[in-house]
């Protein structure tokens, strides 16, 4: 027998009240890994589709809402001709509600502009030209609005038809309907207005090279920022909104779970009033009890925290289905966010534990025994 | 002192609920090594609180009890002394219930220096010392009283304490377990030496003991205190 025998045997004694505690922690930790994971997999589904569409830079005013604020078309005349830039390509970009989709990215892109050139049709063509109210899908985008090429669809007032489906190479891009920005421009009313610069660099401009020409593309549009291509979202008012929302929700969870650990702790402890005082009769020392009660918690934090992880992840998987979602978000998980889940529920384990083991160590040996 | 005085109280007291309550009202007693003191007396009497402070479970209020010529009241390492000097045997056995006999044993070894594999055969050598061979994965409430106390006497003896204290061992047993359980105390107090001290209210288990103390209203008995 060891002592983590010891510990062991002390949380199985009360097996229904040990689980549910064990669950209740795992709620709190798989809200946290489920949100958390989503929002990287958002910031992720970004900077992959910027890179297939070759875009290093993007320029554009993300600080007000989930869509880039618009601005007007003749700003990239002032950047165009910066040494190191290999060309841009102009974009409005719009999140709107489609036939019976809730939610889908609707990208414009400049007709001629280098994004054309990266798109990798599976099925049709692209639009002929800048005029022809075609629109190309998105993969996932095709699925989850039900269209094939041929299909007709609808976007705002405007009747298209859908010509192409293209396989974005990430997540993103396969969630979008991509037509022409002039098309697009029309349906919106946005004449003349776009929302984004992607900017193709020169591949000879290492990462300070591109850091430098991002400041000086800030000297020359104001009224826009320009970021290196995978951080563009992470600068997004609404991405650090959902972002803070995320761990706010999750970190609510964690103390309804060290509630719920320093509860059960206590009854633990207040049940076992006389074992405490036999084995401080027996020569046990007031550190090893408290030992004993924090490593029971510990272990139920840690057992919570596991459980947490796969229903995190299970809950995450989820949320990529729902048909709101679908192809709007994968879900990013890695071994880092799995060891901040898991040093949280050990966490939460040891801090709930902390007050109980305390008030078991005061316990009184001789008065103990006679409770 | 004498070199072989174990125990050695001087005008103990106790006093509880802010004096209201008096335990112990100046005793007077010395314990040498090798004697089985039976300690005597009727309920509420104190025998058992006097127990107790041998044991450093409670503190006198007055007074000075000394261990081998250290104040035990003033012991820097209480529990050092539960676990290494003395061994304890409760009225109400005291076992762990969700521990089986073996794993109840080795309860007071652990944190002493012992491997896993050491423990386990150590608490198996004094089962079997005790004649429980066959109950070693028993849990206390497949076990009958007789056999808890039995084990509750091994555990006493894990960490080979030079000093035995038992409160009422026999309060809960038939008299024939009852028979059984002193003479087990007997024979390890013939065969280990040391000192064995028992709290008991019952003449016929008192009469195994070398030598009695009577006590009374929290002070030892006139006619035992030239002891």
């Amino acid at each position: 027998m060891t002592f983590l025998d010891i510990v062991l045997r002390g949380l199985i004694r009360r097996p229904l009240r040990t689980g549910l505690t064990a669950l209740g922690i795992s709620l709190g930790i798989a809200a946290l890994v489920a949100l958390v994971g989503t929002a990287r997999g958002f910031q992720r589904g970004w900077a992959d589709a910027m890179k297939a569409r070759g875009t290093d830079i993007v320029v554009s005013n993300m600080a007000g809402a989930l869509t880039p604020t618009t601005f007007d078309e003749s700003e990239r005349d002032r950047i165009s001709h910066l040494p190191g830039i290999k060309s841009t390509s102009v974009l409005l970009v719009n999140l709107t509600s489609v036939e019976d989709a809730p939610m889908v990215i609707v990208s414009g892109r400049e007709w001629g502009g280098y994004e054309w050139k990266n798109l990798k049709l599976v099925s049709g063509r692209l639009p002929r030209d800048a005029g022809e109210a075609a629109v190309v899908l998105g993969k996932a985008a095709a699925e989850s609005l039900r269209k094939k090429v041929g299909d007709p669809i609808q976007i705002e007032a405007q009747q298209l038809q859908v010509v192409g489906i293209a396989d974005g190479g990430a997540l993103v891009e396969n969630g979008s309907i991509i037509l022409s920005l002039p098309l697009l421009q029309q349906i919106m009313g946005d004449s003349g207005k776009i929302n984004v610069i992607d900017v193709e660099v020169d591949p000879s401009l290492g990462e300070s090279g591109i850091k430098r020409l991002c400041s000086e593309i800030d000297r020359q549009i104001p009224e826009a920022h320009a970021l290196e291509a995978a951080n563009h979202i992470g600068d997004s008012m609404a991405y650090r909104l959902i972002h803070a929302m995320s761990w706010g929700t999750s970190l609510l969870a964690v103390v309804v779970g060290v509630l719920g650990v320093t509860n059960t702790m206590l009854m633990s402890v207040f049940e076992r009033t006389r074992e405490i005082g036999i084995l401080l009769a027996i020569g046990w020392r007031r550190i090893r009890v408290i030992q004993l009660i924090l490593s029971e918690s510990a272990l139920l934090g840690l057992t919570g925290g596991i459980v947490g992880i796969l229903l995190g992840y299970a809950a995450a998987k989820a949320i990529e289905m729902a048909p709101a979602m679908r192809g709007l978000v994968q879900a990013d998980f890695t071994p880092g966010l799995f060891a901040i889940a898991v040093a949280i529920a050990v966490g939460v384990g040891v801090l709930s534990g902390a007050y109980p083991a305390w008030r078991g160590a005061q316990a009184q040996p001789g008065r103990s025994l006679s409770a | 002192m004498h070199s072989d005085h174990v125990f050695e109280a001087q005008e103990l007291g106790k006093e509880y609920d802010g004096g209201q309550v008096h335990a112990l009202r100046g005793v007077d007693a010395t314990i040498r090594d090798g004697e089985f003191i039976a300690i005597v007396g009727q309920s509420g009497c104190g025998k058992t609180t006097l127990l107790r402070m041998l044991g450093a479970l409670d503190r006198p209020t007055a007074g000075q009890l000394l261990y081998r010529g250290e104040p035990i009241p003033e012991l820097r390492d209480p529990s050092a002394y539960r676990a290494r000097e003395v061994g304890f045997v409760f009225q109400e056995f005291h076992l762990l219930p969700t521990f089986t006999a073996i794993e109840n044993v080795q309860l007071p070894m652990l944190g002493m220096g012992l491997s896993a594999d050491r423990r386990r055969r150590r608490a198996a050598q004094l089962l079997e010392a005790v004649g429980l061979k066959h109950r070693f994965d028993h849990l206390p409430a497949k076990l009958s009283g007789g056999e808890r106390q039995r084990v509750a006497i091994a555990r006493s003896l894990a960490n080979e304490p030079p000093v035995l204290l038992a409160d009422e061992p026999t309060g809960n047993l038939d008299s024939e377990n009852a028979e059984m359980v002193m003479d087990l105390l007997n024979r390890i107090h013939r065969e280990r030496g040391g000192v064995l001290v028992l709290v008991t209210h019952d003449a016929a288990v008192a009469a195994h003991a070398s030598r009695q103390i009577e006590m009374k209203d929290g002070r030892i008995a006139p006619c035992y205190q030239s002891i």
